[in-house]
């Protein structure tokens, strides 16, 4: 008898989409297998990697962290030009961190001024990210979406909270938003069913599983997104085939192993610490479903990147 | 036909718990009288754990419940003292203890119980190491329970097996084991009756949608044999359905369990609504809370 290799049975498709506007849109999704899975079927499109920048000065990153970026931290568009240009990135984030209102507390039209300016410095698609305060990323996203009319930015985290008021202007205003649940797949799949009856197409829709660093409950999200890629591709469920974005550079970095200098020898060089932990987390999202990735350090990246390229090699 | 237990008599309902602590006769017999008129077989008297002065309470309970109706009672505690107490005054047909599970401290003060009271009991499959993880585990516990129950002297026709309903928003396998291991009941443990706590299913979905859930879950379980449930037995649609008077939708959740595509163009906007929750039930779609609207 020869060997027959269990083989799974498919029946659904990720959607595919297109992120940003322009030559260097990008589209990501159309999987019709588990991640990587190239023997059982296709991933059309490779995951991608958005650069994490800040909308004001980092107060509180690791000096690994810092190092590529010196110079650049007080001024996001030279920040993100400076991670298209030296490090090759196919995507920037921008971190709302100054407008929590716990912080900064900075303001919607100012922060909308200044997302505008990031977004025509730049030609590569641009990933908005609030604070997940319902009330001020309301405010803020709502006026960043009215005054990027027309950039096809992805918005996040938009959540059953504020769905509703930034999920209008989305629509309004042509933008992707990045549905946003507390590692739970049915309140994920409930909130996709919300967005959809509010008048979320299906091409502006991308999922944000919640995730979480490696050592910090990693296993949770991993697992909460290994089943939503088994109900949409072996069970059809339409409400979760949608491609899935990945915040995770933050969650790193604010890990105290990632902070840490050389106070402890048993931690090994503080760099490459951080820089490792980044990657590694990085590498279980994407053997979970991840298709945008959203990173910090340029070596984590390249580490991520040679992986891709490694895991996706035609034999 | 399922055996319906009523389950509005309990120590958690923000109105009947602080009447029962309080001994305020009016709303308990009230609640009872309203149980019984409904159509309930037996009258759960849930009191909790009741460690303090349960045996008072569950004596209270019972002789004031017992002045308004007849129906038969569930005496519902884990405090084998106020169990005792209550079977001790209880007085009518057979009474059902809610309920003895495995962990050996409370088989060793309920099986006597039951044998010397000649009640049922509800064996719940709570093992020592808690929640049964599938139906081979449940099984396992069912084999201990009979056994044990069997040494004691009590016949399986006595024991109403419960396999432990758990909710669908919360760990849909565990839904699916637990039908599954009803499918396998009456070969593992023949003459054995059972119950569920069915509105268990439903526990964490929106409030004014729990009754598709409690309906369609009973009709699933009553495929496999299903003997009685415990159920808010105000549900007029689910007291149908469980005594025989709404067969077309029994029927139709059947096939729809077997994968087949029934004609749903007859039936009225409740009963679809029950039919549209069978997928969510067998783990063929994903629960949401807008199980209903996808």
């Amino acid at each position: 008898m020869t060997f027959a290799r269990p083989k799974t049975v498919y029946s659904g498709k990720i959607k595919e989409m297109k992120l940003g506007t322009g030559p260097k849109a990008v589209t990501v999704g159309g999987e019709t297998s588990y991640p990587f899975y190239l023997f059982e079927g296709e991933m059309p499109h490779l995951p991608r990697i958005a650069m994490e920048i800040f909308d004001s000065p980092p107060a509180e990153w690791a000096p690994a962290a810092l190092e590529p970026f010196e110079g650049v931290t007080d001024d996001p568009v030279a920040w993100a030009k400076k991670c298209i240009n030296d490090y090759k990135a196919e995507m920037i984030c921008l971190q709302l961190v100054g407008t929590d209102p716990n912080g900064l507390n900075k303001g919607a039209e100012e922060t909308a001024q200044l997302v505008k300016k990031v977004a025509d410095a730049i030609d590569v698609p641009l990933i908005v990210w609030g604070t997940a305060n319902h009330e001020k990323d309301t405010e803020v996203l709502r006026r960043v979406a009215e005054v990027c009319d027309g950039k096809r930015l992805i918005l996040g985290p938009v959540e059953e909270g504020d769905h509703k008021k930034i999920g209008a202007s989305a629509i309004g205003y042509k933008h992707t938003v990045a549905a946003s649940t507390p590692i739970d797949i049915n309140l994920a799949k409930q909130l996709n069913i919300l967005l959809g009856n509010l008048g979320v197409s299906d091409d502006s829709l991308i999922i944000d599983p919640t995730v979480s660093a490696i050592g910090y409950g990693i296993e949770y999200a991993y697992s909460v997104m290994e089943r939503i890629r088994m109900a949409a591709l072996t069970q059809q469920d339409a409400k979760l085939q949608f491609p899935i974005i990945c915040n995770l550079a933050k969650e790193v970095w604010k890990t105290k192993e990632a902070k840490a200098g050389t106070e402890d020898p048993r931690m090994g060089d503080p760099k490459k610490r951080g820089i490792l932990l980044e990657a590694m987390t990085a590498m279980c999202m994407l053997l979970a479903g991840g298709d945008v990735l959203v990173m910090r350090h340029p070596d984590a990246i390249k580490l991520v990147r040679e992986m891709i390229a490694d895991l996706t090699a035609k034999q | 036909m399922v055996v319906l237990i009523a389950e509005s008599l309990n120590i958690m309902s923000k109105t009947l718990g602080p009447a029962l602590r309080e001994r305020q006769a009016k709303p308990i017999q009230e609640m009872a009288k309203a149980e019984d008129e409904a159509g309930a077989d037996y009258i759960d008297l849930n009191i909790g754990p009741a460690r303090k002065a349960g045996d008072e309470l569950l004596t209270w309970v019972v002789k004031t419940v017992r002045e308004v109706t007849q129906k038969p009672l569930s005496l519902d505690t884990t405090n084998p003292v106020a169990m005792e107490a209550g079977l001790k005054v209880y007085t009518g047909g057979r009474p059902l203890i809610n309920s003895v599970s495995l962990q050996p401290d409370r088989l060793a003060a309920g099986l006597p119980l039951v044998k010397k009271y000649n009640a049922y009991m509800v064996g719940l499959l709570w093992g020592q190491e808690g929640m049964p993880r599938d139906a081979a585990e449940r099984g396992m516990l069912v084999a201990e329970l009979l056994y044990k129950a069997n040494e004691a002297g009590i016949p399986n026709e006595d024991i109403w097996v419960d396999p432990i309903v758990t909710p669908v928003c919360v760990e849909i396998n565990q839904v699916k084991s637990c039908l599954e291991f009803m499918s396998m009941l009456s070969e593992i443990a023949p003459g054995c009756k059972t119950t569920v706590g069915l509105s268990n299913i439903s526990n964490g979905t929106p409030a004014h949608l729990r009754t598709y859930l409690n309906r369609c879950y009973m009709i699933m379980l009553m495929r496999h044999g299903l003997y009685s449930a415990i159920v808010d037995i105000f549900d007029k649609e689910l007291f149908k359905i469980a005594k025989g008077q709404n067969q077309k939708l029994v029927d139709i959740v059947y096939q729809l369990m077997d994968g087949k595509s029934p004609d749903l163009s007859g039936l009225n906007e409740e009963d679809l609504k029950v039919a549209k929750s069978v997928k969510v039930l067998t783990g063929d779609a994903l629960y949401s809370h807008s199980w209903l609207e996808s």
